[in-house]
């Protein structure tokens, strides 16, 4: 039996992440026991949230620069806003995945609109967004700046259900979502339509700016989840945390078998790519590799992934 | 079919060279209000000093333009000119001996490192058949750990002559090197290398039917972008007179940066070095005007975003305008 090219890079990137697991198992006795693997697993949800707004935006050719400073700003917007108060935490989680939506569809606004080219509008948008969670924080030294995040939001990143860490229910209730709606909504038809040749989406009767937006938009929205979840995680907010997230999502959506070039793949193959991406770096650690091991590592293990599954057709 | 009207040769020559007008144009403009803003301040005009530390402070944005541009116009883009000035500056900190011979045969090394690099870089995207962006995200990794490697602590020492000679303090005779590089790039756009650079930028299909290896072509554009990186590098740890493996880290963006100023088409095949260059002394300009202008400095990034999207709005509308 042949599988479909997107099913293939999926269960690639799904033998990826099992293989690292074993090869855990391999370096440091323990490593693949339960309870470890769900440690690593609600590491990996922090990425796989910020991952599936990059997915979005990467399915129409896209890319979003300005995750950093979004997530960062969404989790210090949580903690000053709410103040560590339970009655606070809906006004704060509001305002919060707001702002990320906003910010979002600006940067769609840009692109699709004013024609700015993705890297430049998202790029720009992370530099004002950094400026401006600098200096309203007035650089993290405000009173509020040191909430701890309300309770009910710690426990959404801390608690368990059933046996199963809470974190990972909202990532798993995000992956049915937005599987579902790439796969069985029009929105969805739509997004891959766009992504696999704009100008036909166009003339086909689709309005490609509000798609746009709406991805954008999106995208904005996770991060800012991603920075809630990530200071429920935490306790508190810092400046500098979102930094990570950005070269992470990006190499999760690739390696779970997404074109760069947009119009393919499925969050299922991001799911995969961020538990590989995310295990590989648990077992560089296990391994006491030093810092500078696990960056070159990193690196090379990605361009091997690319080699192995992320080439263009040989052009005739 | 009526012909159009033939447009007036300024306005030809204009849009022809539009990217390059408007990068001229938001330089002079960035240079007036710095003046102004320092006269306003200080009662005074800029003099050598600030000119000096200008120049100084922005030849390894200028190179790193330089590196960015050449891959930029093949339709790729290098996020990974911030890890080779990374090691480059490493490598560079740690070498650098006081002997003639060691300063040049420690540059030389510096630039074949950057070279390899590159070339690394160009292997992949041309007969790897990967997406630059992919690429150099990973190169860039790569090569971040390696600049860790060499120099774990920023530490090391830059010989006073070598700072002299590239970053001399007491005038801005590295405005030399920014002429030289002109004036290479005057030649290598008349090369057959230039041509095709330019070409494969524009059509890669139509290029190679017309004879034009992209592939090699690629492969020479990101090694020479590799060797312009490393000579940042060395330019950075002339003014910095030591080194350290992370400094080059916000390169990436700000090179970005400064060839979308410089008028230089992320699409490919469009917009010059020159230009690129002029967005790198923008760039510098604008942390000197918000420096004078008595700007919080935690809003900094704040307005160089704003100003990245104004100065891309506007030079979208102009063409907009000029192409009616």
């Amino acid at each position: 039996m042949r599988l479909s090219l997107d099913a293939r890079r999926i269960l690639y990137a799904a033998l990826a992440a099992v293989l690292l697991f074993v090869i855990g198992a391999i370096v440091r006795p323990g490593f693949a026991r339960p309870d470890s693997i769900s440690a690593v697993l609600v590491v990996a949800s922090f990425v796989g949230l910020v991952a599936a707004g990059q997915m979005f935006v990467i399915l129409i050719g896209g890319i979003d620069l300005s995750v950093p400073w979004v997530l960062n700003g969404a989790a210090i917007l949580l903690v000053t806003s709410s103040l560590g108060q339970d009655s606070r935490a809906w006004l704060g989680l509001g305002l919060t995945l707001g702002m990320g939506l906003l910010v979002g569809a600006v940067n769609g606004i840009g692109i699709a609109v004013f024609n700015v080219p993705a890297v430049v509008m998202t790029l720009a948008m992370n530099g004002i967004m950094q400026g401006l969670t600098l200096g309203f924080s007035n650089g993290m030294t405000c009173s509020a700046c040191a909430s701890y995040a309300p309770p009910v939001v710690q426990a959404a990143a801390h608690g368990s259900l059933l046996g199963i860490p809470a974190a990972l229910w909202v990532w798993l209730v995000v992956a049915v979502l937005v599987s579902c709606v790439l796969s069985f909504t029009g929105f969805g038809r739509r997004t891959y339509a766009v992504g696999t040749n704009a100008r036909a989406s166009y003339l086909a009767g689709i309005n490609v700016g509000a798609v746009t937006v709406a991805l954008y938009a999106l995208s904005g929205f996770f991060a800012a989840l991603a920075g809630i979840m990530l200071v429920g995680f935490g306790g508190q907010a810092a400046l500098g945390m979102g930094d990570p997230y950005l070269f992470q999502s990006i190499a999760a959506v690739v390696i779970g078998g997404v074109a760069i070039l947009g119009g393919r793949g499925h969050y299922a193959g991001v799911v995969a790519g961020t538990i590989s991406l995310v295990a590989l770096v648990s077992v560089l650690l296990a391994m006491n590799m030093p810092n500078y091991g696990r960056s070159i590592i990193y690196g090379v293990i990605i361009l091997a992934l690319l080699l192995l599954y992320g080439r263009e057709a040989r052009e005739t | 079919m009526p012909l159009r009207p033939r447009r007036s040769r300024f306005v030809h020559g204009l849009t022809q060279n539009l990217g390059l007008w408007l990068a001229a144009g938001i330089l002079l403009a960035s240079l007036f209000s710095y003046v102004g803003i320092y006269y306003a301040r200080q009662k005074l005009f800029p003099g050598n000093f600030e000119l000096t530390t200008t120049v100084n402070n922005t030849m390894p944005l200028v190179l790193a333009a330089v590196a960015q541009t050449l891959v930029v116009l093949t339709r790729g883009i290098d996020l990974s000119v911030g890890g080779v000035l990374d090691i480059t500056n490493a490598v560079a900190a740690i070498g650098l001996g006081d002997s003639v011979l060691s300063m040049v045969s420690c540059s030389i090394l510096v630039l074949a490192i950057g070279a390899a690099c590159g070339l690394l870089n160009g292997v992949l995207v041309a007969y790897g058949r990967l997406q630059p962006i992919l690429v150099t995200l990973a190169t860039l990794s790569i090569f971040q750990g390696i600049a860790i490697r060499v120099l774990p602590q920023p530490g090391g020492q830059v010989p006073e002559r070598y700072t002299a000679l590239l970053a001399n303090p007491n005038g801005p005779w590295s405005l030399l090197y920014v002429a030289l590089l002109l004036v290479l790039w005057w030649v290598l756009r008349r090369t057959r290398l230039g041509v095709s650079i330019y070409t494969i930028g524009n059509d890669e299909e139509a290029a190679a039917a017309n004879g034009i290896a992209p592939r090699r072509t690629k492969l020479l554009a990101y090694a020479i972008a590799g060797m312009c990186s490393a000579a940042a590098g060395l330019f950075l740890a002339a003014n910095a007179t030591a080194g350290d493996a992370n400094t080059g880290n916000g390169f990436t963006l700000t090179s970005i940066v400064a060839v979308v100023l410089g008028g230089v088409s992320l699409f490919g095949g469009r917009g010059s070095a020159a230009g690129a260059m002029m967005g790198a002394f923008v760039t510098t300009m604008i942390v000197n005007i918000l420096f004078f202008a008595e700007i919080d400095p935690l809003y900094q990034s704040f307005y160089e975003g704003l100003f990245l999207l104004a100065a891309v709005l506007l030079a979208g509308g102009a063409r907009r305008v000029l192409r009616r």
